[in-house]
This record gives C-alpha cells, sequence and structure tokens, in this order.
C-alpha cells in the first residue's frame, strides 16, 4: 500500500532536484550573460549608477567624480567637472550612448568589484579590496587649459608629451562637447544634436584624423637622407625658381614662388630654415620612393600606433608604389599627394628628434590607485621603435632650432630656451591650407630636464584662412604652451 | 523535534521576517517604524496561533512541518512587502484569517478526527464543483466572476452601498475539496480498482468501468482549461486525480495513459486556442517573443541571473520589473535579491514539506488518512512544481500562485487549510 506513495515521494523529490540544477545553472553559470543582456534594465542602472573611481590629471585635478543622487541613495551621478576640456580623452559613461575614454577603456578598474559573481565573491571573502580604483592621468592641468585657450575657437588640434617617456601631456581638438549633457536628464537630445553636427565635435582630431603634413614632413624626407649618408647640412642644391618634375609637366614652387636663396646653390640647412619645397622634393626624388616609404614606416607611417584609444594610420605610398614616379615621389617628399598623417604621431615625431631618434610609446595612464590612494599600478615607459640614428637626430635637432632662431618658426621661441620646431602650411585643394607647427624644448636637455615635444595643427588656416602659414598661425599656439612649460 | 522546538523556530521566522522588512525599510531611506512591529506580531500571532492550536488539538502531529511553512511564507512576505507594502499588509490580514481558519478546523475535528470527513464527501465535492464553476457567473450579478489576465478564475462579491468588492479565487478551496472527496472515494473502490483482469503487453487493464474516474479526471480539467482558459489550475487539478488514481491503485496504467491524455489534450488546446499557441512558442524560445508572449518569462530570467549567487540584497534589485512578480513570479523575484543561496533554500524547503508530507501519509494506518495526506502533499508539491517549472522555464508559463510565498488570500487560506489537515493526520496516525 505505501509502494505507491513512496513512488510518487521519489518523483515529486527527483522534480525538485531537476528544479535546484535548472536555478543553479540560471543563476550561477548564465547569470552574467543574462544580467549583461541589454534589454536587461538593471545593467543600465547598475552600470551607470554605480559608483565609479575617480579619474585625475597629473595634479589631481579632478576630470570625472561620482556623487550620491539626490533622489536615489544607493544610485550615483557621474561628472565631469571640467565640461569639455577632457572630453575625447577622459570620455563618459552615459545610458543612452554607452562609453568611451578612459571611462571606457579603464572601466574594469572604475567600477567596484563588489557583485555577486563567483570571482566578485571570492574576492570579497578572500578580503579583497572590493572599492573602485582611482585613475591618474599623464595630462597637465595647466597645459591643456592653455591649449584649449590658445587654440580657441579654430578647428584643430594640439598635443604634447614628454619625448623621454611618451607621457601625453597635452591632447585638445576643437570643437568638443560636453560630456555632461551626455549623462544628464537632456541626453537624448544632446546626443541627437552632437550626431547631427557637420563640424563633428565627438571626432578627436588628435588620433582620429589625418591631415597633409605639408613641410613639417620635411623633418621626416631630411632624417631619411641624412641616415642614408645622402646629404649632409652644408650638401649643396641646386636653386631654381621652380624645380620640373621628370616624366610630367607639372614643377614644384618655393611657397613664395621665387628661388630658394640666390638662384644659384643652396645648402640643405638653408633650404631647411626657409622651408624650400624645390630642395626636399629634390632631395626625395634622390633618395628614392621606396626609401623614403621605409623611412616614413621606421617614423611610424602605415602603423598602428598602440594607444589607450585606436588611432588612425598615418598614411605614406607603401614601398613598391612610388619608386617609378618620380613626381608623385617629390610631392610626397613635401608632405603634399597622399601623405596624411595624425596630429599624434607627428608630435612623436619632434619626441623621437628631441629623443636621439628613438620613438617612445605614448601614454595617457600614469597610475592606478586604490580608494585609500595607495599606487597598484604605474605605467613604465617604453621604447616603441627607433625612428632615425641618434647622429641624424642630432642634426635635425639643429637645424631645427635654427628654424625658431632664424626660420619660419621664430614665433615658437620661448626667452631662455632652446626651442627646436618646424612649420608646416599643407596646401589642400578648394580650402584654405592646414597651417602646423611642430617642435620641442629644449635643445641639447640634459637628463633631468624637463622636456616637451608638441605638434600644433589649424584645420583650413583657422581665423586667418587663405592667408595663413604654419609660422603665423600654429607656431604662436606651440609658443604659448611651451612658454608655460618653461615658465617663461 | 518537540513542540519547544516548533514553537522557537516559528518565532525565528518571525525574527527573520520582520528583519527583512527592517531591511527594506532600511534600503528604501527609512528607519524602523511600525510596519517591522506589526509584521513580527502578525507571524508570531498567527504560526504561533498554530502551534498553540496543534499542541491542544493535534499534539501528537509532526512538529516540522509549521516550522517550514512559517520559513516560506516569511520570505515571500519579505519581496511582497519590498514590491508593494499595500499589498503587504493586506497579505498580513491574510494570514491572520487564514490561520484563524486553519486553528478553526484541527477545533471543529478535535473529537472526531478526519474521519468525519468521509461522512460529508458528497457534500464536499457537490461544494468544491460549485466552486469551480463560480467565476462563469455573469458580470451583471453582485456575485460574479472576473477574468483577470485572460484567465476567468476569480470571483467578486460586490459590497452593497459601497464601491469595495471581495475578491477570492474559489478554485483554490476547490483543489483541497476535491482531493477530500477522491481520498474518501479512493478508499472505499481502490481494492476493486487495482483487480487486474486483463492484460496487454506489459500494461495491466483495469475493469473498464473503473476508467470512469480517469476520463472524468480529464474532462473536468478540459472543461476549466476551456471556460476559464487557464492552463495552470487545470493542469493542477489533473494531476491531484491522476496522482491520487496512481496513489491508490498503484498502477501506472494510469499514469501512462493520464499522460497521454494530457498530451493529446495539450496537442488540440494548442492547435484549437490562439493564447495556448503564443505561450508555447514563448516557451520554446522567449527571448524571440521578449516584445509579446515571452517578455514575463525573459524578465524573470533577468532578475534571477542578475541576481547570481548571493543576490542583489533584499530592496536594492529591480524584482519590480517583473510582471507578477508578487504572485507568479515571486520565486525571480526571491532569486534576485538573495540569490542563489535563497532560491536554494526556497526549494529544499519546498522539497522537505513535500517529504514531510508523504512521510505522515506512508505512516498513516488506513487508506483514508494515506491517501488524504498523499493528496494534499501532491496538491502542494505539484502547484509549487508547475510554477516553479513554469519560473524557470522548463514548462510553459502558467498562472498559479506558489504556495506561503506568494501574495493571495485564497492561496493562503487554501494552503494553511491543508496544513491544518495534514498535522491532524499526523496527529492520528499515532491513535
Amino acid at each position: 500500500m505505501n509502494i505507491p506513495l513512496r513512488r510518487a515521494a521519489y518523483a515529486m523529490l527527483t522534480a525538485f532536484v531537476v528544479l535546484i540544477a535548472s536555478v543553479t545553472y540560471i543563476q550561477a553559470v548564465k547569470g552574467p550573460e543574462l544580467r549583461d543582456d541589454p534589454r536587461n534594465q538593471r545593467v543600465v542602472a547598475w552600470r551607470t549608477g554605480r559608483q565609479r573611481g575617480p579619474i585625475l590629471a597629473a595634479d589631481g585635478t579632478t576630470l570625472a567624480r561620482s556623487t550620491p543622487s539626490a533622489a536615489d541613495a544607493k544610485l550615483y551621478r557621474r561628472e565631469y567637472p571640467e565640461g569639455d576640456l577632457y572630453a575625447h580623452t577622459v570620455g563618459y559613461t552615459s545610458v543612452l550612448f554607452g562609453s568611451r575614454g578612459i571611462e571606457n577603456t579603464r572601466s574594469e578598474d572604475l567600477v567596484s568589484n563588489r557583485d555577486s559573481t563567483i570571482s566578485g565573491v571570492l574576492n570579497g571573502l578572500l578580503g579583497g579590496d572590493t572599492n573602485p580604483r582611482g585613475v591618474r592621468l599623464t595630462l597637465d592641468h595647466t597645459l591643456q587649459t592653455i591649449a584649449a585657450a590658445a587654440l580657441g575657437d579654430q578647428k584643430g588640434s594640439v598635443v604634447a608629451l614628454d619625448p623621454t617617456t611618451g607621457a601625453i601631456l597635452t591632447m585638445v581638438t576643437y570643437p568638443r562637447f560636453d560630456p555632461n549633457s551626455l549623462v544628464g536628464s537632456d541626453a537624448s537630445a544632446a546626443g541627437a544634436a552632437l550626431e547631427a553636427d557637420a563640424d563633428e565635435p565627438w571626432r578627436d582630431r588628435s588620433i582620429d584624423e589625418t591631415y597633409p603634413p605639408g613641410s613639417i614632413f620635411k623633418v621626416i624626407t631630411a632624417a631619411s637622407g641624412l641616415d642614408q649618408g645622402l646629404v649632409s647640412p652644408s650638401t649643396e642644391f641646386d636653386d631654381p625658381v621652380a624645380l620640373e618634375l621628370p616624366g610630367s609637366d607639372s614643377t614644384i614652387q618655393n611657397f613664395d614662388g621665387e628661388t630658394c636663396q640666390n638662384g644659384t646653390t643652396v645648402t640643405l640647412e638653408f633650404a631647411f630654415v626657409k622651408s624650400c619645397n624645390t630642395v626636399f622634393a629634390q632631395l626625395g626624388m634622390d633618395i628614392g620612393g621606396d626609401q623614403l616609404g621605409f623611412s616614413s614606416q621606421a617614423f611610424g607611417y602605415n602603423q598602428t600606433v598602440p594607444f589607450e584609444f585606436n588611432v588612425l594610420s598615418s598614411v605614406f605610398p607603401p614601398p613598391g608604389t612610388i619608386e617609378d614616379n618620380p613626381p608623385a615621389t617629390a610631392q610626397n617628399a613635401i608632405g603634399q599627394r597622399d601623405n596624411r598623417a595624425t596630429p599624434l604621431l607627428m608630435a612623436m615625431t619632434a619626441g623621437a628628434v628631441a629623443n636621439n631618434g628613438t620613438h617612445m610609446l605614448p601614454y595617457l595612464v600614469s597610475e592606478i590607485f586604490t580608494s585609500d590612494g595607495i599606487v597598484e599600478m604605474e605605467t613604465d615607459p617604453s621604447i616603441w621603435r627607433r625612428a632615425m640614428s641618434p647622429a641624424s637626430a642630432s642634426v635635425l635637432s639643429d637645424l631645427m632650432e635654427q628654424v625658431v632662431i632664424s626660420g619660419t618658426g621664430r614665433r615658437a621661441a620661448v626667452p631662455g630656451v632652446r626651442i627646436a620646431g618646424k612649420t608646416g602650411t599643407a596646401q589642400v585643394t578648394g580650402k584654405a591650407p592646414h597651417a602646423w607647427f611642430i617642435g620641442f624644448g629644449p635643445v641639447e636637455a640634459s637628463d633631468d630636464t624637463p622636456q616637451i615635444a608638441i605638434a600644433v595643427v589649424v584645420e583650413s588656416g583657422g581665423d586667418f584662412g587663405e592667408s595663413a602659414t604654419g609660422g603665423s598661425v600654429a607656431a604662436p599656439i606651440a609658443q604659448e604652451i611651451l612658454a608655460a612649460f618653461f615658465g617663461a | 523535534m518537540t513542540r519547544r522546538a516548533e514553537a522557537g523556530l516559528i518565532v525565528a521566522a518571525a525574527l527573520l521576517v520582520s528583519i527583512g522588512v527592517a531591511i527594506v525599510e532600511f534600503t528604501h531611506g527609512d528607519w524602523l517604524d511600525a510596519q517591522v512591529a506589526l509584521t513580527f506580531l502578525a507571524f508570531a500571532g498567527s504560526f504561533g496561533g498554530l502551534h498553540l492550536a496543534t499542541s491542544r488539538w493535534a499534539p501528537g502531529a509532526s512538529s516540522l512541518v509549521l516550522p517550514i511553512a512559517s520559513f516560506l511564507t516569511a520570505v515571500g512576505f519579505i519581496e511582497i512587502y519590498r514590491l508593494d507594502s499595500h499589498l503587504a499588509s493586506l497579505q498580513r490580514w491574510s494570514l491572520l484569517i487564514a490561520s484563524a481558519t486553519a486553528a478553526l478546523i484541527l477545533w471543529l475535528i478535535r473529537d472526531r478526527g478526519v474521519a468525519v470527513l468521509r461522512k460529508f464527501r458528497y457534500v464536499l465535492l457537490a461544494v468544491g464543483i460549485g466552486m469551480l464553476l463560480l467565476p462563469l457567473l455573469p458580470d451583471s450579478w453582485p456575485i460574479h466572476g472576473a477574468t483577470v489576465n485572460g484567465s476567468r478564475l476569480w470571483l467578486r462579491i460586490d459590497i452593497p452601498g459601497t464601491l469595495r468588492v471581495l475578491s477570492f479565487q474559489p478554485g483554490e478551496i476547490a483543489k483541497v475539496l476535491i482531493t477530500i472527496f477522491l481520498a474518501s472515494y479512493l478508499a472505499e473502490r481502490a481494492e476493486a480498482m487495482s483487480v487486474v483482469r486483463r492484460k496487454i503487453g506489459p500494461f495491466k487493464l483495469p475493469e473498464p468501468r473503473h476508467l470512469g474516474p480517469v476520463i472524468v479526471a480529464a474532462g473536468a480539467a478540459f472543461v476549466v482549461l476551456i471556460y476559464q482558459r487557464d492552463l495552470g489550475a487545470s493542469l493542477l487539478l489533473f494531476g491531484i486525480f491522476i496522482g491520487m488514481l496512481y496513489v491508490a491503485t498503484g498502477r501506472s496504467f494510469y499514469v501512462i495513459s493520464g499522460g497521454i491524455l494530457a498530451v493529446l489534450a495539450g496537442f488540440i488546446a494548442y492547435s484549437t486556442f490562439d493564447h495556448v499557441q503564443r505561450r508555447v512558442e514563448a516557451w520554446l524560445d522567449p527571448f524571440a517573443h521578449y516584445q509579446d508572449a515571452g517578455y514575463q518569462t525573459v524578465q524573470g530570467l533577468f532578475a534571477m541571473g542578475s541576481g547570481a549567487l548571493t543576490g542583489s540584497g533584499i530592496g536594492l534589485g529591480r524584482p519590480d520589473l517583473i510582471p507578477a512578480a508578487a504572485t507568479d513570479f515571486i520565486f525571480a523575484a526571491v532569486a534576485e535579491e538573495m540569490g542563489l543561496a535563497g532560491s536554494l533554500a526556497v526549494l529544499a524547503g519546498f522539497a522537505l514539506l513535500v517529504a514531510t508530507g508523504f512521510g505522515i501519509a506512508i505512516r498513516s494506518r488506513d487508506r483514508f488518512r494515506k491517501y488524504l495526506a498523499g493528496g494534499l502533499t501532491i496538491v502542494l508539491g505539484l502547484q509549487a512544481l508547475i510554477i516553479l517549472g513554469g519560473v524557470l522555464r522548463l514548462l510553459p508559463i502558467t498562472g498559479l500562485t506558489l504556495p506561503f510565498m506568494s501574495y493571495g488570500g485564497s492561496s493562503l487560506l487554501a494552503n494553511l487549510a491543508i496544513l491544518a489537515l495534514l498535522l491532524r493526520v499526523s496527529h492520528e496516525e499515532r491513535l
């Protein structure tokens, strides 16, 4: 009489075991996947409402912080006290638009580890610190502020870095946006307006845009010639009004349409300081398209720059494409035609000259620290690649110093500091030219002297329009930052 | 275990629920208030009262039953309170009324025991079937049925002169009455029904006339399915019939033929009713039907998945995102805020209660008490399995309350009545 009862009991208890297995599978195994499903509204509240660690500038200025929400004690509001100044680097984390910048790349550290996944629980049980970490950036708040003011409302970018370490000191782009508007109550409208803005304020022109570099590329052409042993500063070149390009009807002229010096011959040094196109186009053809391609690659062209964020590749015709095309070689050698570069890579190029020909890996995060302020991770500077020989770097350094002393870059000079530089005025069909300046200081610095390398680009001449040159528009902006850096 | 231990565990459950309510208050930014004290008093009063009634009128009863039930009720109540404090205060009254009713049952049968129920079995059957049909009363009558979420399970009584109504799910009571009838009916007929006359292959066929109850069971369940459009209630009713037939006869023929009939009926329902079809499709792939029929299931899965091992903490999750979180999906709410730890505790509680119930049945000496305790345990266990299986996506989702835990007065009343009967049978096993 009891056998059926027992069997019914076993059947039912077996069913409960199946339920136990099922709920364990759902909660312990599938849990993270279900939690992170974009349709799960908890994710939004959890991700955006949780406390996040602070993001600080190098001097401790707060760039992002979480404050308790007034409406709900367990939710936090993310604030960006510096508004649009760090919009592209610090980024944002938003309900509607996801996250970008450091808020995106360092999210793992910035959020609390206090959750109920297996690893979270174990970490908590083993006494691990579950508070969110803070991130300290290499960005210098003073320089960043001055750079933004100097650039003003001209479209373009300013990138400055420490050439000996690769630490980014300044990264400013214009136009910008206010990340606070993307986390606030009007985020939807603000995001739509941002998306619709034809000036593309969401684009970080420092890394997410390439420009023809114009004459600043002469630094790389010169480095290539020096490295090959083809030239020295005293090498003499012909000085025509217009350089005829073999195999075509086109010519290359200097900026003012005149000869470089006196129409007979001219030294490489003189041509570099005055930025003569005729001489560098000839040098480029002497070096050859393939070799110029290899040299560009050594400087980081056609390469992915390993960085906190994706950096657009700078473009030079790769070896095997323009070797037999002297006009193309000549035009690319003076930074025109197919030649495109990011402001970051150009700042790194100035940095490589300052740093004996070696590219350091650029970095933006200097350290990760715990809620108690204990540094948990510190970025060690590391070498990325050798751009040129130390000897060539030393020669170029002198040439670039002359540009600032007596050439096109005079307006970047800082009293009492040996500044080196190169200007560029990149011609763009149908538009005003882009004004460039790259430079560094101090020249021949001793190891313990603070050093800085910089790139400035102002799109389409900025406030000067058609009459803009690198020397008149970009060099003064660089000067303000250099002067501030050296306390002059 | 002793009665004294039972009392201690009931106090522990009352403390547990009070602490839970206090945590909800804290997480909502409030301080301790009267709700904590009222909840403690309601739990101590109702389950403590049942403990006293048991000590007096069924002193030999198992002392496991009440502590498990009070624990399950406490866990469910914390989530109900967290979801809607107004519902929770109604639930407190329901708890008091339901435990008073359970105590009343213990008092009524204090002298003659459960055996007295056998005398009234046809009355109980008639009342039970009547209650099943009550929700079909037309809307215009003062006492009328009501359709909620597509199922006509509710009875509403308009209180004259006011706009207030009393709502009740008579089906919850009906299942208890029908179980008592079946236990009594089968206790008389079981021997005849288990006699084997013919065999077809491995199956031993009973007398054709004894197939009657199976067909009645399938018919009744199907009628409920069609008229009240409720899959859960009909499945439960059908399961009770088949389960009790098996317990009484030991013939797996009933389970197999019942299973075939159920599949057949399910197939007919699937091809006939749109709402059944939608539910089955949403069961097979709820994420593909996220916008409509699968929404509730997916929200339940999100809640449970987000809860992970230790849960969000009471008051810190978002169980309010799940439709019907306080009733059908109370388990998902518990799983989200109390984590796998909480859900395993709840499942263990139900398994323990079911095991205790079957233990009472097995130890009972006469057929009626065996079938009654077994049947009531099947009612409790099957109802929990059907709704939990739905929440955990092992079965299509059906509208049933989770015994003791879901919000709902009728459900609480029926389940505490079941406990009273189980306690009495347990007491009588020693007579």
